[in-house]
C-alpha cells in the first residue's frame, strides 16, 4: 500500500450560502504517491473549485487538505506551491511579457530572485543550468522550435502545453491540471495524452479534471466523480464506465438501466 | 540667463528628477504599483539631510533636533529615511491594487505633508529649515553649480545602473511575471507580497537620495516644495517618456524639465508678463502632455533603435 499523498478531508465551500463543495459530510478523497487521478463530474460539479481548494486560491470553510502530511489549510497559493504543488489553469494564463524560454525558467525555484544574489551576479551560472533544463521541458511539450518567441504568438493549444511545461520545470511532487485539452487540436491532444501517460509512469502524481471522458478514461488509472459538489462515485476507470449513477448524472436517468 | 546656465539647470534638475522618474518606472512600470505619492519619499529623505546636518535650534527657531552631522551622514541618512517611509507606508498598502493603492500612498503624502506643516518641531512647520549646510566645492576650486549637475548626473546614472543590474537578473523576471499575472505567478511558488513589498523600498532609496541633493541646491527645506505637484510632474514625465525603458524616463523627464527651465528663462519686463508666462507654461504643458499620449514619438523612437 502506498502512501497517500493528498488528503482531501472532509471539506466544505459555500459561496454565498450555497454549498460549492461539500455537501453534509464534507467531500473527502485521498489521491495515493504515483496515482493518475481523473476528476470529472458535469458543468458545475465543483471540479474547478476542488482544484482551488486544494491548490490554496480558496480556503475551505471546514475540513483540511493535507499534502504529504501538511496541512495546507492557512498556506497561502505561492507556500503550497513551493511544498511540491503544481496546477494549470482552466484558461491558460502566461506572462505575455516573457519569452516563451522565461515562461519555463521563471517556474523555476531560482535564488537569482533574491536581492543580494541579483547584485553579487552569481546567479548567471545557475542561469545556464537553467536555460538547459527549461529548453529540455519544452522538448518534451513539442515546444521546442518557439523558444524565443513571443507567448502572444502561441495558439490556445500551445499556451497550454507552455503551461504545464512551466510547472514541470519544478519538479512537482504532485501535478494538477485543469482541463489539459479544451481549446486543444487533436493531434496535440494526442501529444499530450502521450506526456501524462509517461509522467505517470515515471510515478509523478497527477490530478486531471476533464470534460473529454474518452480522453481521460484511457489513460487515468483512478476516477473520482462529483456531483452537485459531492463525490458521487470514485473507482477505476473500468468501475466508472460500469457505475449507473455517473451514466444517468452524465447522460440523464433515461440511458441508465 | 545664457545658455550655460540654461544647460546647467536643465541638467541639475533633469537629473534630479530622473532619479524621481526612474524609481516611479520601477515601481509601475515593471512592478506595476501605482504610487501617487512619491514626493513624500523626496520630502522624508530632503528633511532627513536637513535635520541632520543643521546645527542645533536657537533664537525663534522652533525645530527640536539639528544634528549638525556632516553632509555625507545626512545623505545616508536621507536614503535611510525615504526606505523607512516606504516600510512604513508600504507595509499596510501593498495588498491594495491598483486606483486604491494610488489613493492610498497619495493619502499618506498628503499625511507626511500635513504633519511637516503643523509639527513645527520637526522643521519649523510652513517656514522650513533655511540656510541647509552643504558641502562647499569652492573649497576644492570647483564651481557650484557645475558640481551640484555633476552630482545629480551621477546619482541618476548610479540609479539607473543599479536598477538595471536588478531588472536583468532573475529578479527582473520574477517580478514581471507578478506584475502579469499574480494567481500564475503564485502557482509556481512566487511569493508575490515580498517581491512588491521589496521593489516598493528599493524604488524609495534613490529617491530619498535626490531629496537629499535637492536639499542641497535649494539649501532650503519647506512643506512648499513637496506638493503633490511633485508627484504629478514625475508622472506626467514618465508618461512623456514612455513607461519600460530606462532611457525613456530619463528622455522624458529631461524634456519637462528643459521646457519648463526655457520658460523661466525667458526676461521678462513685468510681473504681470511673468504671470502669464506661468500660467501658458501650465497650459502648454498639459498640452503636450495630450499630444505625446496621442503619438508617442519617444516610444516610437526607442522601437526604431531596437529594431534597427
Amino acid at each position: 500500500m502506498t502512501r497517500d499523498l493528498l488528503v482531501v478531508d472532509r471539506v466544505v465551500k459555500r459561496f454565498g450560502g450555497l454549498k460549492a463543495v461539500g455537501g453534509d459530510d464534507g467531500l473527502s478523497f485521498a489521491v495515493p504517491e504515483g496515482t493518475f487521478l481523473g476528476l470529472i463530474g458535469p458543468n458545475g460539479a465543483g471540479k474547478s473549485t476542488t482544484f482551488n481548494l486544494i491548490s490554496g486560491v480558496l480556503k475551505p470553510d471546514s475540513g483540511a487538505v493535507l499534502l504529504d502530511g501538511v496541512d495546507l489549510a492557512q498556506a497561502r497559493a505561492s507556500r503550497i506551491a513551493a511544498l511540491g504543488l503544481g496546477r494549470t489553469f482552466q484558461t491558460p494564463r502566461a506572462f505575455p511579457s516573457l519569452s516563451v524560454l522565461d515562461n519555463v525558467i521563471v517556474g523555476a525555484d531560482n535564488e537569482g530572485e533574491r536581492v543580494g544574489m541579483a547584485f553579487s551576479g552569481r546567479w548567471r551560472i545557475r542561469e545556464r543550468a537553467l536555460r538547459e533544463k527549461a529548453a529540455a521541458v519544452l522538448a518534451r511539450v513539442g515546444l521546442s522550435d518557439r523558444i524565443g518567441d513571443r507567448v502572444g504568438n502561441l495558439s490556445g493549444g500551445e499556451l497550454r502545453m507552455l503551461e504545464v511545461a512551466r510547472q514541470l520545470v519544478r519538479d512537482p511532487k504532485i501535478l494538477l491540471l485543469d482541463e489539459p485539452t479544451a481549446g486543444v487540436d487533436p493531434s496535440l491532444q494526442v501529444k499530450l495524452s502521450k506526456i501524462l501517460v509517461d509522467l505517470h509512469a515515471e510515478g509523478r502524481t497527477l490530478i486531471v479534471v476533464e470534460h473529454n471522458l474518452h480522453f481521460l478514461l484511457r489513460i487515468a488509472d483512478r476516477v473520482v466523480v462529483l456531483q452537485n459538489g459531492r463525490l458521487l462515485s470514485q473507482g477505476t476507470p473500468a468501475e466508472i464506465k460500469a457505475d449507473e449513477r455517473v451514466i444517468a448524472a452524465y447522460l440523464g436517468a433515461d440511458h441508465a438501466a | 540667463m545664457n545658455l550655460v546656465q540654461l544647460f546647467l539647470a536643465v541638467v541639475m534638475f533633469g537629473s534630479l528628477f530622473s532619479v524621481l522618474t526612474l524609481s516611479l518606472n520601477l515601481q509601475y512600470a515593471r512592478g506595476g504599483m501605482i504610487n501617487f505619492g512619491t514626493v513624500a519619499y523626496f520630502a522624508a529623505g530632503a528633511y532627513a539631510y536637513a535635520i541632520v546636518t543643521q546645527e542645533p535650534p536657537s533664537g525663534l527657531d522652533q525645530y527640536l533636533v539639528g544634528l549638525h552631522g556632516p553632509w555625507w551622514a545626512g545623505f545616508l541618512a536621507a536614503g535611510v529615511a525615504a526606505m523607512a517611509f516606504a516600510v512604513l507606508t508600504g507595509w499596510p498598502t501593498l495588498r491594495l491594487r491598483g486606483e486604491y493603492l494610488a489613493l492610498t500612498t497619495f493619502a499618506f503624502a498628503e499625511m507626511l505633508h500635513s504633519l511637516l506643516v503643523n509639527e513645527r518641531r520637526i522643521g519649523n512647520g510652513t517656514v522650513g529649515l533655511a540656510n541647509v549646510e552643504r558641502p562647499d566645492p569652492g573649497s576644492l576650486g570647483l564651481p557650484d553649480a557645475w558640481t551640484y549637475a555633476g552630482a545629480a548626473f551621477v546619482l541618476m546614472l548610479a540609479t539607473a545602473l543599479v536598477f538595471r543590474h536588478l531588472l536583468a537578473s532573475p529578479y527582473g523576471r520574477a517580478i514581471d511575471a507578478v506584475r502579469d499575472d499574480e494567481g500564475a505567478a503564485e502557482a509556481i511558488g512566487k511569493d508575490i507580497a515580498r517581491l512588491r513589498f521589496e521593489v516598493f523600498v528599493i524604488s524609495a532609496v534613490p529617491i530619498g537620495f535626490a531629496g537629499a541633493l535637492y536639499a542641497m541646491i535649494t539649501t532650503l527645506v519647506s512643506p512648499d516644495l513637496f506638493t503633490a505637484e511633485v508627484t504629478f510632474f514625475v508622472w506626467i514625465a514618465l508618461v512623456l517618456g514612455g513607461e519600460r525603458t530606462i532611457l525613456g524616463a530619463v528622455l522624458g523627464t529631461m524634456a519637462l524639465v528643459g521646457f519648463q527651465e526655457l520658460v523661466r528663462a525667458i526676461p521678462f519686463e513685468s510681473v504681470r508678463a511673468a504671470e502669464i508666462a506661468a500660467a501658458g507654461e501650465d497650459i502648454v504643458t498639459g498640452v503636450l502632455f495630450i499630444l505625446i499620449l496621442r503619438w508617442q514619438p519617444f516610444e516610437a523612437m526607442m522601437k526604431r533603435r531596437r529594431a534597427a
